[in-house]
């Protein structure tokens, strides 16, 4: 029995090999033959973007869609000419959510391309985010945390958790789904995801006196049945959830099994269309998913454009608003290129002079109109409410055009200057 | 009170498939001593089977193809695998199902893809209220199985021949040949049950209602989760599996509420080796005694 115990301990606790290793961000300046200057990931003829996605892991319909939304524009661009008389080419690598697998994913890709058009999960920022402040590589992680925002390097496209959970809240209490005084639950995942999305309800919470029950969840869990029966026990008159998808599904059908029947609201990556095709999705008619970017199957003009490129392109994933968002992502990186370009500088220095040049990146009402010019604050805090809907392809339909709630406007991001 | 009595009944209805996990981890144990940590493979291979038929010939029958087909899997490690190394230590042969679990394990993962699918279509999600509580129908379903099943495992093992082998076996092996106890058979026999038991267990697991995850890596940890619940009852004990299953699922509820959703993680640890101090052989678990 003694022998058996030590194995399960063995077997039981897993083992962590931490992976280190230090590297300079130094890189060679050379000018080619048009007199841009140019590094790492440029070619005369060339420039490589980095995409890190999680295609096998707990944000995979999101990452995949974003992916091929990255390569819609990359086809696009490259189909009316490139930009700065170079062809557009991105290396796509799969971490699987795993931030040890990023970590050695990182130093092949990094020296191979100008910067990172994507890349997706907190836990992977946190990972290399030293690194590519090191290598100064400019980030547009798909992860929408404000606490990222005091890395120079990143650029993210949209808003953040936390004005996000503002912005829905103030929703949800204009539609008087909720009144000051109301118990409110939060479910969120640990590390920056989860901790970026209670910072801004406690932030509203505090405003209007809400009671706030916070439930700290990892990413892997699943099963939110019993997490659910407390909160129902607390009385509260909503849940916000900042969590994965399969935990929104879990959530939303613990709720209405349960008979707690509440307003469910999410930050944008909790959503996966693949949800209405689950045992939860009769659960789904409560939840209201905030994001910055439009629904797949919005009715604005760009929005459909690419909606039909996704089809065209034979796709076999089932769409979702990372599509569209992974189009704007790439689009905003163009008008940072064309800037750069512009400069004579391709250079990683050259991208993020440009990046923070860029005070009103436009992606056709993709995304809320965009401002990197402030350093440390949210580049838009305007959000679209969105419904699960199976009809529509996507699974998505807003019920709120893009808006800002005043306590959206009053907030202070962690790094905001 | 309504929601202690709903923890209750959440917490019942997963510890009755945590009780069928633990005991095909029991019934191999109480034959061979080995202790199977490819019984989540098992769990998966089951479930794999579900899905890849269900379209074709309907759920029910795709049920009983893949319980059959994880029956049938544990019967092929044990006679293709376990059997060939007989006079190997116990030690040495869990460690090799550590091998069989990681490669069974990682080709399902592969085939599955992108895709988490849930397969318990036949009760999923569609809960029924008594009074304010809320009972969950694959959680019913699984405590009238797991009771059914149990019970039947009992009556076998106290009047059947089958039953009275495998106790002789588990109480001294080297009698039980001597009276002309086919030792092969009985340990065969224990790995097909479990094998079986584990094919049932995953119509549960991979549900809305039971793990809010469909088929996917997730499921092979519920199914490695019960062995604490082994462990906790005693690994060599029938009783001990049930009750150590109903006190997993009934300290997760209850501590998820009471305590925190964290904590709630490792309080079945705690426990566990809570009881492992005082009791070294679990709750129901047979003490070793060695002469010196």
């Amino acid at each position: 029995m003694k022998r058996l115990l030590a194995m399960t301990v063995a077997l039981v606790l897993p083992l962590s090999l931490a992976a280190c290793g230090t590297k300079g961000g130094a890189e060679t300046n050379t000018g080619s033959a048009d007199g841009v200057q140019t590094g790492v990931g440029v070619t005369d003829s060339q420039i490589t973007l980095g995409v890190m996605a999680d295609l096998s892991g707990p944000f995979k319909s999101l990452s995949t869609a974003i992916t091929h939304g990255n390569e819609l524009w990359v086809k696009d661009l490259n189909a009316s000419g490139g930009v700065c008389g170079r062809q557009v080419k991105l290396e796509i690598v799969d971490h699987g959510y795993k931030a040890e697998t990023a970590k050695t994913l990182y130093p092949q890709l990094e020296p191979k391309v100008l910067g990172f058009v994507q890349l997706t999960g907190s836990p992977i920022m946190a990972a290399l985010g030293k690194d590519i402040e090191t290598d100064k590589v400019t980030t547009t992680p798909a992860s929408w945390s404000s606490e990222l925002l005091g890395n120079p390097y990143v650029m993210i496209v949209g808003t953040t958790y936390d004005v996000e959970m503002i912005d829905g809240l103030s929703y949800l209490q204009k539609q008087g789904l909720l009144k000051d005084g109301d118990a409110v639950g939060h479910i969120y995942v640990d590390g920056e995801y989860g901790a970026n999305g209670l910072r801004g309800s406690k932030y509203y919470a505090e405003q209007h006196n809400l009671k706030l029950s916070e439930v700290k969840i990892t990413s892997t869990d699943t099963d939110l049945t019993n997490v659910v029966t407390g909160l129902k026990g607390k009385g509260v008159k909503a849940i916000l959830l900042t969590t994965t998808p399969k935990q929104t599904g879990s959530a939303a059908a613990a709720s209405k099994a349960l008979g707690l029947n509440v307003p469910i609201l999410g930050n944008n990556p909790s959503f996966d269309p693949a949800l209405l095709q689950s045992p939860a999705a009769s659960a789904l008619n409560k939840l209201y998913i905030v994001a910055s970017s439009v629904p797949y199957s919005a009715d604005i003009p760009k929005a459909k454009e690419i909606a039909q490129k996704y089809q065209a392109a034979g796709y076999k994933e089932p769409p979702n608003a990372g599509v569209p968002y992974g189009y704007a992502v790439a689009e905003v990186w163009g008008s940072v290129l064309r800037k750069a370009c512009d400069n004579k500088d391709l250079t990683r220095d050259g991208i993020h002079k440009a990046m923070q040049q860029t005070t009103s990146a436009d992606t056709e009402g993709l995304v809320a109109a965009l401002n990197f010019g402030s350093p440390g604050a949210p580049a838009t805090r305007q959000v679209y409410v969105a419904q699960p809907d199976a009809s529509v392809p996507g699974g998505t339909k807003y019920v709120q055009q893009l808006f800002e709630a005043d306590q959206a406007k009053t907030y202070k991001a962690p790094h905001e200057q | 009170m309504t929601t202690f009595l709903q923890l209750m009944v959440n917490g019942l209805g997963k510890g009755a498939v945590f009780a069928l996990l633990a005991l095909g981890f029991v019934v191999i144990y109480k034959a061979t001593e080995v202790v199977n940590f490819a019984h989540g493979s098992l769990v998966l291979f089951g479930g794999y089977l579900v899905l890849v038929t269900k379209d074709h010939i309907g759920w029910a029958a795709a049920a009983i193809i893949g319980i059959l087909s994880a029956g049938l899997l544990a019967l092929a490690v044990e006679r293709l695998l376990l059997a060939r190394s007989r006079h190997a230590d116990p030690f040495s042969l869990a460690l090799l199902t550590i091998g069989v679990d990681v490669i069974i394990t990682e080709e399902i993962i592969r085939r599955l893809g992108v895709s988490v699918p849930f397969i318990g279509d036949a009760w999923d999600a569609k809960p029924i209220q008594l009074g304010g509580i809320t009972l969950f129908r694959t959680h019913l379903v699984a405590l009238l199985v797991a009771t059914v099943l149990i019970t039947a495992f009992f009556l076998a093992s106290r009047y059947t021949n089958w039953g009275i082998a495998m106790r002789a076996q588990a109480e001294n092996r080297e009698a039980a040949a001597l009276v002309g106890i086919r030792s092969s058979r009985v340990t065969a026999s224990a790995w097909l049950l479990a094998g079986l038991l584990a094919g049932i267990a995953v119509l549960f697991i991979a549900t809305q209602d039971f793990s809010g995850a469909g088929l996917s890596r997730g499921t092979h940890s519920i199914a490695l989760a019960a062995f604490p619940a082994a462990i906790l009852g005693g690994l060599d004990s029938t009783v001990g599996a049930i009750v150590g299953g109903v006190a997993v699922g009934l300290v997760d509820a209850l501590s998820t509420y009471y305590v925190s959703f964290a904590f709630a993680k490792s309080a079945v640890f705690l426990v566990m080796l809570v009881v492992l101090v005082v009791r070294p052989a679990g709750l129901f678990g047979t003490r070793e005694t060695t002469r010196v």
